[in-house]
C-alpha cells in the first residue's frame, strides 16, 4: 500500500511545518546572537544579520563569570541528579517490591510533596536551609530538592512492572534485599534512570528563584542568575544577550539530542509491556 | 550479600560526605572572622558600576585601616533585593548594614527593624547632614539611617538640537505647553515625551507629580483617611493619559522609568528622567551624539510655577540592622564611610558626573570648590531650580503608592478617570484598615 | 514554576511520563499483585532503610517547612519585635481581597489560553506522528521535546523580544497579513494572550509525546475494522482514539491545569505582571506582597500562598481519584 505521491508530499510539508514553527524561536535567538548591537531590533526586521558577527558568542564564552557558572551549575546539576537518583530508587523499590508496616503511611507522607506548591514553603524553607548553615553553598541546591516524589512515583512504576519470577527465584537463592536491587533492578534501570534523571538535571539547570534567594556568593552564581543578571544590567547589548542564552540553553538541548532514544522511548515505557 | 549492602551504604555515605562537604565552605556568618576580628556583613543594592567600584574600594581601605573590624560586601541586585532581605530576616541572618532608600526608613523603624543610629554614632556627626535631608532619617528624637546621597526623582531632559528644529526656543514651564511641545515634536521616528507607564514605576515617579497637583499625597495627616479621590488627582491622570493616547510617548515599556535608555538612544525628544540618568547618559559612548545635544530644566508644574514641587528627593542611606550583634562596629564603619573625611565623599560624587547630590553640608560646599563642579553644565540647574522644591519621598507602606498607580495606569491606557480614581480610593481604604494605619502617620 | 526544588515544571512533566502507564493500558489484576510478594513476609527494616533518606529528606525540607508556614500563617509576622497572635484574620484578609481574586482569574483565564491549545495541538501532532514513517516520526518527537527543556527564563527573554512592536520578529510575520504592529506586552488586552503563546509552546512538545504513547496501546485491529466499514479520520478519532484515551487526556488537562495556575516565570520576566495587573498570575501576586517591608506583607503573602495550596491540592487530590494510582499500594 504505497502512499501517492501528493499525499507523500503533503506529509513531508506538514512535517517540516511543525519542525520550523517549533524551533523558530530557538534559531531566532541562535541567529540574533550574530548580530551587531542595533541589530537585533531593527526596522524593518531582518531574520539574518547584515554581517555574521563572532564576537557576541566568543566575548560571553571568554566572560569568566560566564563560564564559571556554566561550570559550576554542571557540576551541581550531575551532583543533583546523582542523589536524586540513589534516593528516590532505593524508595521506589521498596514501595514496588517490598512489605511492611505502615507502607501506606509512609506512601502518603512521600506522595504528597508532589502537591505542595513551592511558594507555600519558600520562607520556610528559607529559614530550614539557613539554620542548617546551608546557604551560599552548592549544597542548598542539591540537597533539599533531591528526595522526589514525583521520580520516585515514576520509578516505582517501572519496577512494580519487572516480571516477579526472577525475584523469586534470587530470593529462594537466599539473596538479599539489596542484593536483588543491586544485581536484577538497577541493571534493567538504565532507560527510566535517563528518563528521570534528564528530568533532575533540567530541574536543576534551569532554576531560577531558589537559587537567587538561597546564594549570593557571585563565585557560586547558577547559570539562569547570570542570564537574569546580565538582562538587568547590561539590557542594551541585546545581540550578547541572546548568545549568552543560546549558549545558556545548549547543554540542555544536547542532553535531549545525546539521550533522545531514551526519552522517546521512555515514554513509551511500561506501556508498551 | 554484606558486601553489596556496603558498596550501597558507601554510596549513601559517599552521598552524605558531599554535602557536608559542599555545606562545610558555608563562609561564617556575622559575629567574629576566624582571627577574631568583629565580622560586619554589608548588603549593597546594585546599582551603577562605578558605585560598586567606590563601595568595594572604601571597604577595602576601611579593612586595611584597623584590625578589629572585617566588613564583609555584598552586592545585591535590585529586582531581588526585596525578597533576599526579607528571606534572611526571616531566618535571622540579616546584614548589620545595609543600603536603604529613604521611603524605607519610617516603615522599618515602625517595625523595630533599623537601629537608631543617634546612640551609636557621635552627635556631631548629624549636625552636618542638611536642613532639608534630616527629617528624612529622624523619626522622633531618633535618627535611623545616616544619608549618603539624595536625586530628584523626576527631571525634564531634553533635546535642543530637536527642539531648535521644531522651533520652540526653552522647554516648557506648564503641562499644557508641555503636552503642545510634545505634539510638535512627535514625528515618524521620534517621540515627543517618554514618562513612566507601568504601576510598579508609577507608584515612585509620579509622587512629585500628585504633589504638585494636589498639594498633597493621596494620603495624608494622620493617614486616617485616602485622599485619591481629591479632584485634582483627575489632572494628573488626563496629564498621562493624553501623553499616552495621543502617543506622545512610547507606547512600550521597553525599559523601565529609572533606565532612561528611551532618550540615549534617541527614539524621544524629551523625557521625564531621575536626575542619575545623566551618569548613564554621558557614560554611554553610543549615545555621544545625543549627549551633546542634551540639556535639563526643572519638570514643567501643572499651573507653571516653577516653586510648586514636582519631583521627590529619593536616595539612599545606610541602616544598621536592630537585631546586629555588631552594632558599634557597624555604627564605626557606617561613621567612617559617610560621616567623616570629606574627600572620601567629593571622589564618589565627582564620579557620578555630578547625578547625585550630598546630604551633608561640608561635602556639599567640597564639592562646590573642586572645578569638575565649577564647570558641570547641569549642576546649578538641578541644585537650585529643583533640589530645594523636591518633596520627601512618602513614608507610608509601598501598598498604597501601588494601589494610587494602578489606577493611575489604567486611566493612562484609556480608562475612564473618576472611576480609576474612585478604585484608587476603595483600594488605599482598604489598605488603611488592615493595615492599621489611621492614626500612625505624620506627615 | 522553578521555585524551591521540590515541584518544578520539569517535574511535573516527568510526573506525567510517570503516570501514563497505568493509565493507558488497563491495568490487568495481575500486575496489582506484582508489588505484593510473599505476603506473609514482612521486611520492615529494610524496607525502613530504604525508605528513610527519602523520609528524612522530605520531612526536613517539606514537611516541616509546610507545618511552620501554617503555624506562621496565624501571626501577624515580625521578625524583630513579638509577632502578634491573629488566628485565621490573614485567611480572612486574603480571602476578601479583590487583588488576590483577581490574580486567580488571570491565572483561570491564562489557563483557558493554554490548556484547550496544548491539548489541540499536541492532539492534532500526535495524530500525524502516528501516521508517518519511523525516521520522519523520530525527528518529529525529538523536535517537539526540544521546547520542553528550555528554560522559562530563556523563553521569557527570546519572546520579549520577539513581542516588540518596533522590529520584534512576530509583528513583521503578521505583518505579511496585513496585522500591526501590536505592542502585544504593553496592551492590557493582548499582553495574557501573548504570554500564553510561550507557555503553550514550552509544555506541547511532552503533552505531545505522552499522548502518542497512548495512542500506540490503542490496537491497530480497531482501526482497521473501523475503516472496513468506511470510517474516516474524524470518525475514528471520535469513536475510538479520544474514547479510549480518555484517562490519559483527562491526567493532561488536569496537570496542565495545575501548572498553568501556578505560572510565575513568565509573567515575572516578560511584564512583571502588568500592564494594569493584566498579567498578575497569582504565584506572582504572592511574590510580589512579599516585597513590603511590613509584617502585614509578609503574614498576607504566606497566607495567599497556602490558600492557593488549597485550591491546587482540591484538583490534585481530584487526579489522583482519576487515575485510582493509589490502589496499587496495601498497607
Amino acid at each position: 500500500m504505497k502512499a501517492s505521491l501528493g499525499r507523500r508530499v503533503a506529509t513531508y510539508a506538514l512535517a517540516a511545518l511543525i519542525v520550523v514553527s517549533t524551533t523558530l524561536p530557538l534559531a531566532w535567538m541562535l541567529i540574533s546572537g550574530f548580530k551587531g548591537r542595533s541589530e537585533v531590533l531593527r526596522t524593518p526586521f531582518q531574520f539574518f544579520p547584515d554581517v555574521w558577527l563572532w564576537q557576541n558568542y566568543a566575548a560571553i564564552l571568554q566572560d569568566p563569570a560566564f563560564l564559571q557558572s556554566m561550570a559550576l551549575t554542571f557540576a551541581g546539576a550531575l551532583l543533583f541528579t546523582l542523589l536524586s537518583l540513589v534516593v528516590n530508587s532505593i524508595a521506589a523499590y521498596a514501595f514496588a517490591r517490598l512489605d511492611f508496616r505502615g507502607k501506606r503511611f509512609w506512601w502518603v507522607y512521600c506522595i504528597t510533596p508532589m502537591f505542595i506548591p513551592g511558594m507555600a514553603i519558600l520562607l520556610t524553607s528559607y529559614v530550614v536551609v539557613s539554620n542548617l548553615g546551608m546557604l551560599n553553598t552548592l549544597a542548598v541546591l542539591i540537597i533539599p530538592g533531591a528526595a522526589s516524589a514525583v521520580q520516585m512515583f515514576f520509578i516505582r512504576q517501572f519496577y512494580l512492572n519487572t516480571p516477579l519470577a526472577i525475584e523469586e527465584a534470587a530470593l529462594i537463592d537466599g539473596a538479599g534485599r539489596w542484593r536483588i536491587f543491586w544485581s536484577i533492578f538497577l541493571p534493567q534501570s538504565q532507560g527510566v534512570f535517563v528518563v528521570v534523571g534528564v528530568g533532575s538535571f533540567l530541574a536543576y539547570w534551569n532554576a531560577y528563584v531558589w537559587p537567587i534567594l538561597t546564594i549570593q556568593d557571585p563565585g557560586l552564581q547558577q547559570i539562569m542568575q547570570y542570564i537574569a543578571g546580565f538582562r538587568s544590567e547590561r539590557g542594551n547589548e541585546w545581540g550578547l544577550l541572546m548568545a549568552g542564552s543560546t549558549l545558556a540553553a545548549l547543554p540542555t538541548i544536547l542532553l535531549v539530542l545525546i539521550f533522545q532514544r531514551y526519552i522517546v522511548n521512555g515514554v513509551r515505557l511500561a506501556g508498551m509491556k | 550479600m554484606h558486601k553489596r549492602i556496603t558498596r550501597l551504604a558507601t554510596v549513601g555515605i559517599a552521598a552524605a560526605a558531599v554535602g557536608v562537604m559542599l555545606a562545610g565552605c558555608t563562609p561564617a556568618s556575622s559575629g567574629t572572622t576566624e582571627d577574631g576580628k568583629s565580622k560586619v556583613v554589608f548588603w549593597q543594592q546594585k546599582f551603577e558600576d562605578y558605585q560598586q567600584d567606590w563601595f568595594k574600594a572604601q571597604v577595602a581601605e576601611f579593612n586595611e585601616s584597623q584590625d578589629e573590624v572585617e566588613v564583609e560586601l555584598l552586592v545585591v541586585p535590585a529586582d531581588t533585593w526585596d525578597q533576599k532581605l526579607k528571606a534572611a530576616q526571616a531566618a535571622g541572618k540579616a546584614p548589620d548594614v545595609k543600603t536603604t532608600s529613604y521611603g524605607n526608613i519610617k516603615p522599618m523603624q515602625a517595625s523595630g527593624q533599623i537601629a537608631d543610629l543617634s546612640e551609636l554614632m557621635d552627635a556631631d556627626a548629624f549636625d552636618d547632614i542638611a536642613e532639608n535631608i534630616a527629617p528624612f532619617v529622624t523619626v522622633d528624637d531618633g535618627v535611623y539611617g545616616y544619608p549618603l546621597l539624595v536625586e530628584p526623582s523626576t527631571v525634564l531632559f531634553y533635546r535642543t538640537d530637536l527642539l531648535a528644529a521644531a522651533g520652540i526656543d526653552a522647554p516648557p514651564t506648564t503641562w499644557d505647553e508641555l503636552l503642545d511641545d510634545a505634539r510638535t515634536l512627535t514625528t515618524g521616528d521620534v517621540y515627543g515625551m517618554n514618562i513612566g507607564q507601568t504601576a510598579p514605576d508609577l507608584g515612585w515617579s509620579s509622587w512629585g507629580l500628585q504633589y504638585n497637583v494636589a498639594g498633597d499625597f493621596p494620603l495624608r495627616g494622620d493617614w486616617s483617611e485616602a485622599s485619591a479621590d481629591d479632584p485634582a488627582y483627575e489632572d494628573l491622570a488626563k496629564f498621562y493619559q493624553t501623553l499616552y493616547t495621543e502617543k506622545l510617548m512610547p507606547q512600550e515599556a521597553t525599559y523601565p522609568y529609572a533606565d532612561c535608555s528611551f532618550f540615549g538612544e534617541g527614539k524621544v525628544a524629551m523625557s521625564a528622567c531621575g536626575s542619575w540618568a545623566l551618569g548613564q547618559l554621558s557614560a554611554n559612548p553610543d549615545w555621544a551624539g545625543v549627549w551633546e545635544n542634551t540639556a535639563v530644566a526643572a519638570f514643567p508644574s501643572s499651573d507653571g510655577d516653577p516653586t510648586s514641587p514636582t519631583s521627590t528627593l529619593g536616595g539612599w542611606t545606610l541602616t544598621v540592622d536592630a537585631k546586629s550583634k555588631v552594632q558599634d562596629e557597624s555604627a564605626e564603619f557606617v561613621q567612617w564611610l559617610l560621616a567623616d573625611d570629606t574627600d572620601r565623599l567629593v571622589d564618589f560624587f565627582t564620579a557620578t558626573g555630578f547625578s547625585k547630590y550630598p546630604a551633608r553640608v561640608s561635602v556639599t560646599e567640597a564639592l562646590a570648590a573642586t572645578p569638575e563642579a565649577a564647570d558641570d553644565p547641569f549642576l546649578a540647574t538641578i541644585t537650585e531650580d529643583i533640589v530645594p522644591y523636591a518633596k520627601a519621598e512618602p513614608s507610608y507602606p509601598w501598598d498604597v503608592s501601588l494601589a494610587f498607580a494602578t489606577s493611575l495606569e489604567k486611566a493612562m491606557r484609556g480608562g475612564d478617570i473618576p472611576a480609576a480614581m474612585s478604585e484608587a480610593q476603595a483600594a488605599i481604604e482598604d489598605v488603611i484598615k488592615k493595615q492599621k494605619l489611621a492614626g500612625t502617620g505624620s506627615d | 514554576m522553578t521555585m524551591s526544588p521540590q515541584s518544578t515544571n520539569r517535574l511535573a512533566t516527568a510526573a506525567s511520563v510517570a503516570l501514563e502507564p497505568e493509565t493507558t493500558a488497563p491495568a490487568p489484576k495481575r500486575r496489582r499483585g506484582v508489588g505484593r510478594l510473599s505476603t506473609h513476609v514482612m521486611d520492615n527494616r529494610t524496607a525502613y532503610v530504604m525508605i528513610a533518606p527519602m523520609v528524612v529528606l522530605l520531612g526536613i525540607f517539606v514537611w516541616w517547612p509546610l507545618l511552620y508556614s501554617f503555624y506562621l500563617s496565624t501571626f501577624e509576622i515580625s521578625f524583630y519585635e513579638e509577632p502578634l497572635f491573629v488566628g485565621l484574620q490573614f485567611y480572612g484578609y486574603v480571602l476578601e481581597d479583590p487583588d488576590f481574586w483577581h490574580s486567580i482569574g488571570i491565572g483561570a483565564t491564562y489557563v483557558l489560553y493554554t490548556v484547550p491549545a496544548i491539548m489541540i495541538i499536541a492532539f492534532l501532532v500526535a495524530s500525524f506522528i502516528r501516521t508517518v514513517g519511523r525516521k520522519v516520526a523520530g525527528l518529529l518527537k525529538t523536535t517537539v521535546y526540544v521546547p520542553t527543556v528550555v528554560s522559562a527564563v530563556i523563553t521569557s527573554v527570546v519572546f520579549v523580544f520577539m513581542y516588540r512592536a518596533d522590529g520584534g520578529l512576530i509583528n513583521w510575520l503578521i505583518g505579511f497579513v496585513g496585522l500591526g504592529p501590536f505592542a502585544f506586552l504593553s496592551d492590557p488586552e493582548l499582553a495574557l494572550p501573548a504570554i500564553s503563546v510561550p507557555g503553550i509552546w514550552l509544555a506541547f512538545g511532552i503533552t505531545t509525546l505522552i499522548m502518542l504513547a497512548g495512542m500506540y496501546d490503542i490496537p491497530q485491529s480497531y482501526y482497521e475494522a473501523a475503516q472496513l466499514e468506511g470510517a474516516n479520520f474524524f470518525q475514528r478519532t471520535w469513536f475510538i482514539t479520544i474514547p479510549l484515551m480518555k484517562n490519559v487526556l483527562l491526567y493532561l488537562v488536569v496537570t496542565a491545569t495545575i501548572a498553568g495556575m501556578q505560572q510565575f516565570e513568565l509573567p515575572l520576566v516578560m511584564t512583571q505582571g502588568g500592564p494594569t495587573n493584566s498579567t498578575m498570575t497569582p504565584n506572582l501576586f504572592i511574590f510580589n506582597q512579599f516585597k513590603d517591608p511590613t509584617p502585614y506583607a509578609t503574614s498576607f503573602s504566606l497566607t495567599a500562598a497556602l490558600i492557593l495550596f488549597f485550591v491546587l491540592g482540591g484538583i490534585s487530590m481530584l487526579i489522583f481519584r482519576l487515575i485510582r494510582s493509589d490502589k496499587a499500594i496495601d498497607a
